[in-house]
């Protein structure tokens, strides 16, 4: 009889250990995106993101410049390392060969053969004396610098001013939100219907809806897409007058187009059905009968009830599934590659970041970090205004 | 290092962006590109009003310098042509094609793939006269026709590819500056690149860079790797019997050619990590080494399209070169080459289809992305001057003085083999597996699909 309402359970120091533990683990991985999506892809390989806030040793490589002055019966070439490998800091050590960077410590006068001579000052000032004239390119200098911690906005200004970003943006939208709202519409009936009406094989399409979930969508591509296509040739056929017959594929070729926005709300749509439909049943099975058989007393239709009774009542469990198929479309590359149009007019964000931004860049972790952040930005959005939705007591005030 | 590798980003994004604007990177008549045909092209197609869509394998960089091409097609004929590139594409043209919603062209980095779909009737034949076009304009033309002719649904041999972009493979990326540090000369034999991956070992430092990862296509670099083995180690004729599954997959022959590969692969000595390491590192990041202070490794066997990954600004002939992976002076094979390249297929015919690839046999088509850099074409009318440097140049060299060339095995075998059973065989492989177990698997599959 520990756990009674109204009496705190002892144990309440080890849950709160227990939580703050949990959401330290969850959080720490997001940190370290964040963090690391302010820095440049030299400083996220040089060093961890838990390392950003503290300077940090690179080690870099430039060369001196070409232009020689006579001094005696050698050239000297004087300059500024820092500028000339466009980094800032503070010079620890010094070297000539990529093995051994900083083989000098900083201040000495280094032989480097050949009557060369180089040394070089914290600043980075250097002094390189050859007894030839220098010709081509400079003396190549490697060198350890303490670098002072820098961020950057440079990954999201990849990320947010790449061509077609913006349209990719409204694109994911468009695929978004109808994604969402149909399959709950479609959810909410049926999932009333199985809860809360009488009909032969209600258990029997339970089942049904239950063994649906485990089918994985990458089964239905094929048949799903060759359905959507020959749809459309239907249509092409039947509305089209300039539909042209294509006979190595026996389609119509028209305006309608298998691959097209309305395509990947039906394909989000079936994909999303089957948990939306158990979820929201199960959730309205467990509504108080007495509420339902009041308002068939009162004289109620069906309809009535559902929209009157019902829907407010799920809210709850409507916001909750509204939060997961909104993520879930959000962040899907793979339903949008296969039922999509390909170009620019139908490129929704994740595909690209996949495609346009990371084909040829796959491992710019900086830019990624901040593709990421970028894309989460809205699902955050949504999930903190719905939230308050979820935590709110779900039956409160409705029975007494 | 920080300033080669800053700029990378922003110029990429730049190059992105100016396309958007819509004007055309090369102006029709300037620069000492061939505009007779070009022009005498545009007089004769008008398709406005029409579209076509291409889909292939080339993102990002690739297909900023690729759009630069489709946009002169559009600008001679008039039509809306659209390019765009996936990181799926051996997937997504599947799917697609299966599903009756390909684009009209699409880009097949593998013949073995187009092969597939040819003989499932998914591929239309390209126009009449391209054959011909072919044999007598690429050099080496026949065996281009030939690697384009595929049986089609009803088992007839018909031209299904034309070959656009080729790739030279047996290449070695190194630092020139790193090695004169080092005194490290370039092997002229196999026998010597051991030698000297031995010496940078001794000298504390790590020979080779390794990366198969490369999304769902992981695992390809290394079957390009026993590719090249196999030609080293074994006579043309064995390579041919290999490729055709004539010699099972599980054959000493090629065992040996994969633990070729596995010294330098699954050597930790070699490849820092080892295997392990190497199968999880992208390949596209895996040359990032030979630039890092200091060295992460010195050599990089990688295709003649690598520079288009290395940090920006990198210059390919000063900042790195290139040297022929050499064959084994022990074994007597001549200096055999290994190539690839990848090739249009019609996939939903139309007209502004067929004007893309008569569009193909144009010089310009080459020429404008010759002058971008990372492309190499066998097409013979070109002008050799416009390859962006010097690198491009040396590897139509290359080409020339090979006693062997062969195509790339992987791409000419089935596409469940090439592009599936051989790629994750060889990431078990590289992470540990016996050759012998791998080799097995993979001839299983192979006896599965017959």
């Amino acid at each position: 009889m520990d756990n009674i309402a109204g009496t705190k359970s002892s144990l309440g120091w080890a849950v709160n250990i227990a939580v703050v533990a949990m959401v330290l683990l969850w959080i720490i991985p997001t940190v370290g995106l964040l963090v690391s999506s302010f820095r440049d892809r030299d400083a996220i390989s040089a060093s961890g993101w838990w390392l950003a806030p503290f300077a940090t040793e690179q080690s870099y490589r430039a060369r001196a410049g070409a232009e020689g002055v006579p001094d005696g019966d050698a050239f000297v070439v004087t300059g500024n390392i820092f500028d000339e490998a466009g980094a800032t800091g503070s010079l620890s050590a010094f070297g000539v060969r990529g093995r051994a960077p900083g083989e000098f410590p900083v201040g000495t006068v280094a032989d480097l053969g050949d009557g060369e001579t180089l040394t070089m000052q914290a600043n980075g000032d250097y002094e390189f004396r050859t007894p030839e004239e220098p010709d081509g390119r400079g003396q190549r200098i490697y060198f350890l610098a303490e670098t002072p911690p820098d961020f950057t906005l440079e990954n999201y200004d990849t990320v947010l001013g790449a061509g077609g970003m913006a349209q990719a943006f409204i694109n994911t939208l468009t695929v978004t939100i109808p994604a969402t709202i149909i399959p709950i519409l479609v959810a909410a009936f049926a999932a009333y219907a199985l809860a809360w009406m009488e009909f032969p094989l209600r258990g029997v399409l339970i089942a049904l809806v239950v063994g649906l979930l485990v089918v994985p969508l990458q089964l239905a591509l094929v048949p799903l897409l060759s359905f959507h296509t020959q749809t459309a040739s239907f249509l092409n056929w039947l509305f089209d007058p300039d539909a042209i017959f294509n006979e190595t594929s026996d389609l119509w070729v028209g305006d309608y187009e298998g691959r097209s926005f309305v395509g990947v709300w039906l394909a989000h749509t079936g994909f999303g059905l089957p948990l939306a439909i158990y979820l929201l049943r199960n959730y309205m099975v467990g509504l108080p009968r007495d509420i339902i058989e009041n308002a068939r007393v009162d004289g109620a239709t069906e309809f009535q009830i559902f929209t009157k009774v019902i829907l407010p009542l799920s809210f709850p469990a409507l916001a909750s599934f509204a939060i997961f198929q909104f993520l879930w479309t959000w962040n899907d590359l793979l339903v949008a590659k296969v039922f999509l149009p390909d170009g620019d007019a139908a490129m929704v964000m994740t595909r690209k970041i996949a495609d346009d931004l990371l084909g040829s860049r796959g491992g710019d972790w900086g830019i990624l970090a901040g593709a990421a952040f970028v894309s989460i930005a809205v699902p955050l959005l949504v999930f903190f205004t719905m939230q308050r939705y979820l935590v709110r007591g779900l039956l409160a005030g409705s029975v007494k | 290092m920080k300033n080669l590798m800053g700029g990378a980003a922003a110029i990429a994004l730049m190059s992105g962006a100016a396309f958007a604007g819509g004007h055309l990177p090369i102006e029709p008549g300037s620069g000492d590109y061939d505009w007779t045909a070009y022009d005498e092209f545009a007089a004769n197609t008008d398709l406005s009003g029409q579209s076509l869509s291409i889909t292939g394998p080339w993102t990002g960089d690739e297909k900023a310098k690729f759009d630069a091409v489709v946009a002169l097609f559009a600008e001679a004929t008039g039509a809306e042509a659209e390019y765009s590139g996936s990181d799926s594409f051996e997937q997504d043209i599947v799917i697609a094609a299966e599903a009756g919603s390909a684009p009209n062209l699409a880009v097949f980095p593998q013949p073995g793939l187009a092969a597939d779909m040819a003989a499932r009737g998914q591929l239309s034949p390209l126009p009449e006269g391209t054959s011909e076009f072919v044999a007598e304009n690429f050099a080496a033309g026949q065996s281009w026709v030939d690697l384009g002719t595929y049986a089609n649904a009803s088992g007839e041999d018909e031209l299904f590819g034309m070959f656009y972009r080729v790739d030279l493979k047996s290449l070695v990326w190194y630092v020139p500056e790193a090695f004169e540090e080092n005194d490290y000369e370039i092997p002229e034999t196999m026998e010597e690149l051991i030698a000297l991956s031995d010496q940078i070992v001794e000298d504390g430092g790590t020979p080779w860079c390794i990366g198969l990862g490369s999304g769902a296509a992981t695992g390809w670099p290394a079957t390009d790797w026993v590719e090249d083995m196999m030609l080293r180690t074994q006579p043309p004729e064995v390579y041919d019997a290999w490729v055709a599954n004539e010699l099972s997959f599980d054959s000493p022959e090629v065992i040996g050619a994969i633990e070729a590969y596995g010294q330098f692969a699954r050597n930790e000595d070699y490849v820092a990590g080892g295997g392990e390491t190497a199968a999880s590192t992208d390949f596209r990041d895996s040359p990032n080494g030979l630039f890092e202070v200091p060295p992460a490794c010195y050599m990089h066997r990688q295709a003649s399209f690598i520079p288009a990954f290395f940090p920006e600004g990198t210059e390919v002939g000063e900042d790195v070169d290139f040297f022929y992976f050499p064959a084994f002076e022990g074994q007597d094979l001549g200096s055999p080459v290994l190539g690839a390249g990848t090739l249009f297929s019609i996939t939903n015919p139309s007209d502004t289809a067929n004007a893309f690839i008569e569009f193909l046999k144009l010089p310009i088509a080459h020429e404008a992305w010759m002058t971008q850099g990372g492309f190499l074409t066998a097409h013979g009318g070109v002008n050799a001057d416009l390859y962006a440097d010097d690198a491009l140049r040396g590897q139509a060299e290359i080409i020339q003085g090979a006693t062997t060339f062969r195509f790339d095995g992987s791409d000419l075998m089935p596409g469940e083999i090439g592009a599936g059973a051989f790629w994750t065989g060889m990431v078990d492989y590289t992470t540990g597996a016996s050759a012998e177990e791998v080799a097995a698997g993979i001839q299983e599959r192979w006896d599965a699909i017959k």
